[in-house]
């Protein structure tokens, strides 16, 4: 023990350690250089808190997932931020809005930049959102324990192209304006509350100011906040429902019977054990279990490092390269012709335009009831963890049929449709 | 120390009951599931606005003079587009019955671009997802002469203002 200290020495102590103290006070571990401190590093972090300490190998392999979920996350969190920065320069107004799109375009640093990001980043969300729904069909994903985080994730992928929707409405251009026209009488060929659906989101019985405050508030406060809230739950579920999916024979069969019955405990299901009959002898099988995980620091963080590290270039590329469309600014009296929908939902807008409700109501409906209930009706436990798994092969294909299909009425829509919505070829 | 897992089971010990706990856990969840509900019913009556703004549906369009015979004069802004045969005046809506955009006139009457619907001079369907004909409106001359039209007021197609 070294004599006490002077009071005047130990504030000069404190004093000169205050950046390590405050340091330490944040972060309670140093880098990990050992397996207990990876540990600490991924429980002790708020931002790391909610990933296991320790990630089975198989949802590491890219082959197996993509990264599209990842993807997804990040590419909303980078609409965020450009979000919130675009929000600092819009106006909901019908008089204000086109003119601040021109004013961002103009003057505004970075404006164009910016505006590109969100745009392209929205474009990407809806593709990589639909391409992760995909992924975790063709590898059986949904199934038991997992068909509530579908249920949640069929949510999401609607909250994704409703957030689009009422994005690209905000500009106040051509598209802007007959795309609400379009998307609000398309809400009122709903059966029985279609008309008071319709007059609740026009705010009005046209489309005006008061339809775009409504859209306004819904795009910046209300989705976003019951999306974040629906990713919360998803994220919150693949913990609870043990990770990612995996093949059955991603993990080796370990018996416990064969322990020596001198001193291990044999558990048997449905019997409690108090805790010192659990630790009174050492599992003979500890230690032999082959271990498929390994831990997240680092490998899952920098996977997910990575991943960001990709997904925010490629938006950065694609924003320098190619500016988001501007239309002509509003024009109520005519509308552009052919009056086209961004490309996600040319094959709906190719289905209204053979049948209102049917197209923009039954079908979408029905698919969306058909999504939802896949895991409840699929109950099989087979061939789970493995793309295109045979056991499957009736389940994928009515999948991707349906893939196929709308993916037809895209091309459709796009390439083959002039002036008056008349049938085109593109050569 | 013993914990009760066992699930009350509603009934008190002479059994058969339901019991003063149970009943006074359904009245008070039978409250707040009200209340939450009537909040919910309240927020919608809010969001649900009582006035709106917009174009008046009653306006008048000039006298007859403005439309010689002939005349297919689409008025964009009032949404309807004005026929004159002879002496004979009507006025044709010009939003589409499909979903709502401003159909434009077209060699055969009119054409939606929005999703190609198409009608004939009388606003009769003749093609596409169109499910009604285009509504024709309530139009009467006005004691000072001008053309006035009611947009509230659709009447049988066919049925023209004779001069």
């Amino acid at each position: 023990m070294s004599p006490a200290t002077p009071p005047k020495a130990s504030f000069l102590t404190a004093l000169t350690d205050l950046p390590k103290n405050v340091w330490k006070s944040i972060f309670r571990n140093p880098l990990p250089s050992n397996d207990l401190e990876r540990s600490s590093t991924s429980f002790t972090n708020f931002f790391l808190h909610i990933h296991p300490v320790k990630v089975h190998k198989n949802s590491l392999r890219p082959a197996y997932t993509l990264g599209l979920g990842l993807i997804s996350f990040f590419l909303f969190v980078i609409l965020i931020v450009t979000g919130i920065l675009l929000m600092f320069y819009y106006v909901p107004s019908t008089t204000q809005a086109y003119d601040r799109m021109l004013d961002l375009r103009g003057s505004v640093a970075f404006g164009t930049l910016l505006r590109n990001m969100h745009r392209w980043g929205a474009h990407g969300m809806v593709a990589v959102v639909f391409m992760h729904l995909c992924r975790v069909f063709f590898t059986g994903s949904y199934k038991k324990p997992r068909e509530f985080n579908w249920v949640v994730g069929v949510i999401l992928f609607l909250l994704t192209l409703f957030m689009s929707f009422t994005g690209y409405l905000l500009p106040w251009d051509q598209l802007a304006f007959w795309a609400i026209t379009v998307g609000t009488a398309i809400a009122g060929y709903a059966p029985v509350i279609g008309k008071d659906i319709q007059f609740l989101l026009m705010g009005g019985t046209s489309v005006g100011q008061e339809a775009l405050l409504r859209f306004y508030v819904l795009h910046v406060a209300v989705l976003p906040a019951v999306l974040t809230l629906a990713i919360a739950i998803h994220f919150w579920r693949i913990r609870k429902d043990g990770g990612l999916s995996r093949a059955e024979d991603a993990d080796p069969v370990v018996s416990l019977e064969a322990a020596p019955a001198d001193k291990a405990s044999v558990l048997e299901p449905k019997k409690l054990y108090g805790f010192q009959g659990l630790v009174r002898g050492p599992l003979p099988k500890v230690g032999q279990i082959p271990d498929n995980t390994v831990f997240s620091w680092p490998n899952l963080f920098l996977a997910e490092l990575f991943t960001f590290v990709v997904t925010l270039s490629a938006i950065l590329v694609l924003s320098l390269l190619f500016n988001a469309p501007l239309e002509e600014p509003v024009n109520a009296l005519h509308p552009p012709n052919p009056a086209k929908a961004p490309w996600y939902f040319l094959g709906l807008q190719e289905m209204v335009s053979y049948s209102a409700f049917w197209g923009g109501i039954g079908v979408p409906g029905i698919f969306v009831l058909l999504l939802l209930g896949t895991p409840y009706m699929d109950r099989s436990t087979k061939g789970v963890g493995k793309w295109f798994s045979r056991d499957r092969l009736l389940a994928n294909t009515i999948f991707i049929t349906f893939v196929v299909a709308n993916i037809i009425f895209v091309i459709i829509g796009t390439f083959f449709r002039g002036a008056n919505w008349a049938f085109v070829t593109p050569w | 120390m013993a914990v009760n897992l066992k699930r009350s089971s509603g009934e008190d010990s002479d059994g058969g009951k339901t019991s003063r706990r149970r009943m006074l856990g359904w009245l008070t969840g039978a409250g707040l599931a009200g209340s939450a509900g009537l909040s919910a019913v309240s927020n919608f009556v809010f969001i649900k606005p009582r006035a709106t703004y917009g174009q008046p549906q009653r306006f008048s369009v000039g006298k007859p003079e403005d439309f010689p015979s002939g005349t297919r004069a689409i008025l964009a802004a009032r949404g309807i587009c004005i026929v004159r045969e002879g002496t004979k005046l009507a006025a044709i809506s010009i939003t589409c019955t499909h979903l709502g955009c401003t159909v434009g006139a077209a060699d055969t009457g009119f054409a939606c671009p929005c999703h190609g619907s198409r009608f004939d001079q009388d606003g009769n369907v003749t093609g596409g997802p169109a499910p009604r004909p285009l509504p024709w409106f309530q139009i009467t001359l006005a004691p000072n002469g001008e053309i006035e039209v009611d947009k509230d007021i659709e009447i049988v197609p066919g049925s023209y203002l004779s001069l």
